[in-house]
């Protein structure tokens, strides 16, 4: 097991190593002076000189290098020529509020998807079959940006069920000010009692997670459906059915469970997945997570900025990798060997 | 049970996730120093008529840099209605307007000005504005040089004569009341109260910060000052929200809506729709940035004055005008409409077969040998591409190859000060409401070129910027005319130049708005103070 966990960490660090020197090439290699970003185009000789001296930007590449490293590990993530702000303190912010938008998303995936998924096995090949693959066909492939800007028009302006854009109603902050603790809204709503907060967090949040749960709910029924079928094939369906179950009760009492397996390591990655996915939902629901930072960070070729999203995205993504990896080699010792 | 592990796995890699970002404990929302919302109770229920809050959407943060000093950015849209300068710039008139100071003169052909402040004003720290307070922000903006500080170069010292009266001594002539009216580093403010993580405000605006959530949706709120030296009418704005919404679609729904007020920026599709919207209102008005075609004149083929010549008339300047659907107007000279200084009459025209002519004169052109150029634009700008494409396709007909290279800021700019392309295409607008800018910065000879990118090296035209400032200041007919020479000089004699297009700001409003004007001077500045909301 020593060997296995070594191994799995060596690997990680050597992809998180990898990034972090991808991010520092990028924000270098990127034609143009970063302290011009900083400065403002219009800045004299000696404003760019400050930028340059602030930014450690005259030293030579390498030691700009280990300086970066360094500083990566001390927490000092850089500053963003964007907001001015530590990148740490940015990313603090914006963050949570993508996890509050994929976490929901996931929920709705696991609670619609997996019970979609059981009823087209059931009726392989039937109408709901044919139903259930089609609209989770239609889920996954079509573009995300569409859905959203669809289902803004249609739930939010024409029929104004729900709210256009944005995390909840702001004039909140001002009778019922919420104290912080995680940063995500809903849970911090929930565990300080904040229910007006509360409720208008959950009425915008509606929509921006339907529209990111579309592509893993599509993909867990899908899943689903197919690791049921296989089950039901088994040797022991055959005898359950022998023994006079019925096909719901097979399905679901006894080849629901192993078939879940797959299905439930598929959500680990998808929600790494989705929270890359979430980004252009995010920007047509105006929602203040990682991806409205990462694309308006972009949009003003805000480099730090840029290096620090893809950094902790890389992170999130071997974190999630490196756990189930860990954790399937305690449970399934063959795992190790893999 | 295998499945339930999986799940612990899921749940274990979501805690983690959490616990790295949970970082926040325990802060109230909007904490962190700044100010908490009073209770509405606060002010005279007298004032309260229009208790609605003017929710403004920008496209981009709001706050960068909260230092009355330093403050170079998008910001202006908050701190225009936070603090004021000794003037404003009325882009009807074209002329500065008394804010802190009620009038001034300037003696000594312009190198010497007296502006005698507003009595009884306060700033929102409760300390009293007087000369004193007025020369020490001014010069603390000069010391810190950050930002736009430039402005104050011709000050030499600054003189608190007595309470309300503020004498400036100059090194060199300069408008000094337009200085004063800049949008950036002419406020005056309380630099005891001055303070950069905008916990709090040191200016003498009708406004101070309510909130500010750096990150969030509505990232600023602003409320009204009690002590403010105009006073407050019923009908007024108290409140005002900044709701930071990139996406413009989302923009407009929210406007449709009527969940805001004012949006900064829509594009051409959705401005021509909200003209036919109901209970909206739009509004648009050419600004102070143009488009600069900068010719190399120093080397390379455009060295040649013909070809640049026939550069601008192969320019499709109506067509232009035509795609960019009501976002800019035709130019006439560099200075835009609004500005001192600002030619009529110099509207160019497309004339290819002059064009072919200037060109065959300089030996290249369809049945001669071909001109290759190469030409640097703003990466993601689709306006300057739109530019490039009509040219590129127009040039080859005349057997000229457009190589056109959209690059960053950063980087077209720093190949242009390498003198690295034949054609520069930029945007330039003044930072204090003056054409002196345009001139100055990008047509005066320079070693080290910073702006000049056309590389324009010409005496009697240096000499002529010179005397721009003084005249300015001391006699605006005199200005007006040696404004509109130079801009023959520079566009139709040296060629150095073609403008294409002035950008049009484009915006809608709700239409209970009344009130509202759109001074390019001051660019996306709503002064909510002006406005009133239409019962």
């Amino acid at each position: 097991m020593a060997r296995y966990l070594a191994r799995r960490l060596g690997q990680a660090f050597l992809v998180v190593a990898g990034v972090v020197m991808l991010t520092f090439a990028v924000m270098r290699l990127v034609p143009g002076d970063p302290a011009v970003a900083f400065a403002g185009p219009k800045a004299t000789p000696e404003q760019l000189a400050a930028a340059r001296e602030r930014f450690g930007l005259d030293d030579p590449i390498p030691l700009q290098f280990v300086t970066y490293v360094r500083d990566l590990f001390t927490g000092d993530w850089g500053t963003s020529l964007r907001t001015r702000q530590p990148v740490r303190d940015d990313l603090y912010l914006a963050f949570p509020a993508s996890l509050e938008l994929v976490g929901a998303a996931l929920v709705v995936a696991v609670v619609v998807g997996i019970p979609i998924g059981v009823l087209a096995a059931r009726y392989k090949t039937k109408f709901p079959d044919f139903g259930v693959r089609f609209t989770s066909m239609l889920a996954v492939s079509v573009p995300v940006f569409w859905l959203a800007l669809a289902m803004q028009l249609v739930f939010a302006g024409h029929l104004g069920w729900f709210s256009i854009a944005g995390e909840y109603d702001s004039s909140l902050d001002t009778t019922s000010p919420l104290t912080l603790w995680t940063n995500i809204t809903l849970v911090d709503a929930l565990i300080t009692g904040n229910w007006p907060i509360f409720s208008s967090t959950l009425e915008h949040l509606v929509l921006p997670a339907l529209v990111v749960a579309a592509y893993p709910t599509g993909v867990i029924a899908q899943m689903t459906r197919a690791a049921l079928i296989e089950e039901s094939g088994q040797d022991h369906a055959r005898l359950e059915r022998a023994l006079g179950f019925g096909e719901t009760s097979i399905l679901t009492r006894f080849a629901l469970r192993p078939a879940l397996s797959p299905v439930l390591s598929l959500i680990a990655l998808v929600f790494a997945y989705s929270i890359v996915n979430g980004f252009l939902v995010e920007a047509v629901f105006n929602w203040p997570g990682l991806g409205r930072y990462a694309a308006e960070s972009i949009k003003s070729l805000d480099t730090p900025a840029i290096a620090g999203v893809t950094l902790l995205v890389a992170l999130v993504y071997t974190l999630a990798n490196l756990v189930v990896d860990l954790l399937q080699g305690v449970v399934d010792p063959r795992a190790r060997a893999r | 049970m295998r499945w339930h592990k999986r799940l612990l796995v899921a749940g274990v890699t979501s805690v983690l996730a959490l616990t790295a970002s949970a970082c926040a404990g325990g802060q109230v929302r909007g904490g962190g120093g700044t100010p908490q919302p009073q209770p509405s109770g606060s002010q005279p229920a007298t004032t309260q008529t229009n208790d609605s809050t003017f929710v403004y959407v920008p496209n981009l943060d709001v706050v960068t840099d909260w230092d009355p000093a330093t403050s170079y950015s998008n910001e202006i849209i908050a701190l225009s209605n936070i603090y004021e300068g000794l003037t404003r710039y009325n882009s009807e008139t074209r002329k500065a307007e008394p804010r802190l100071a009620t009038e001034w003169t300037s003696a000594n052909d312009g190198k010497e000005w007296t502006f005698k402040l507003r009595p009884g004003v306060k700033f929102h720290s409760g300390a009293t504005m007087d000369a004193e307070a007025a020369k020490k922000a001014i010069e603390r903006t000069i010391e810190k040089k950050g930002g736009a500080a430039y402005i104050w170069d011709a000050v030499d010292t600054i003189e608190a004569v007595d309470a309300s009266t503020l004498k400036f001594t100059l090194k060199y002539a300069t408008p000094l009341d337009l200085v004063a009216s800049s949008g950036y580093a002419a406020y005056i403010y309380d630099v005891d109260a001055v303070d950069p993580d905008g916990k709090t405000t040191a200016g003498t605006g009708p406004y101070t910060i309510d909130s500010w959530q750096k990150g969030k949706e509505t990232e600023l709120t602003l409320k009204a000052f009690d002590g403010y030296w105009g006073g407050w009418r019923p009908e007024q704005y108290k409140k005002v929200a900044f709701r930071v919404t990139p996406e413009i679609t989302t923009a407009w729904q929210l406007l449709q809506n009527g969940e805001v007020n004012f949006v900064q920026r829509l594009n051409p599709q959705l401005f021509q729709q909200a003209g036919t919207t109901a209970k909206v209102q739009t509004a648009q008005v050419p600004s102070f940035q143009n488009l600069l075609v900068l010719f190399n004149t120093a080397s390379g083929p455009t060295k040649d004055e013909r070809v640049r010549q026939a550069l601008q008339a192969a320019i499709d300047y109506d067509g232009l005008i035509a795609a960019l659907k009501g976002s800019a107007t035709k130019a006439s000279g560099l200075v835009p409409q609004g500005l001192l200084g600002h030619a009529t009459g110099m509207e160019p025209k497309q004339d290819l077969a002059k064009a072919q002519e200037l060109l065959a004169d300089a030996g290249y052109g369809p049945d001669l040998p071909e001109l290759k150029l190469s030409l640097t634009y703003a990466q993601g700008d689709e306006d300057q591409k739109l530019l490039v494409t009509l040219l590129s396709s127009t040039l080859k007909k005349l057997n000229v190859t457009l190589q056109a290279k959209p690059m960053t800021w950063n980087a077209q700019w720093d190949l242009g000060k390498k003198q690295g392309q034949d054609i520069f295409v930029m945007y330039w607008y003044p930072d204090y409401p003056d054409a002196y800018s345009w001139f100055v910065n990008v047509f005066k000879s320079a070693e080290k070129p910073q702006f000049n990118l056309s590389y324009l090296k010409n005496a009697g035209i240096d000499a002529a910027i010179d005397a721009l400032p003084q005249l300015t200041a001391t006699d605006q007919l005199k200005a007006d005319m040696a404004y509109q020479d130079l801009q023959k000089k520079i566009i139709q004699e040296q060629a150095a130049v073609a403008v294409p297009y002035v950008q049009t700001y484009q915006r809608a409003l709700t239409d209970d708005i009344q009130g509202y004007v759109d001074n390019p001077a001051y660019p996306n500045v709503v002064f909510f103070y002006d406005l009133k909301r239409a019962s």
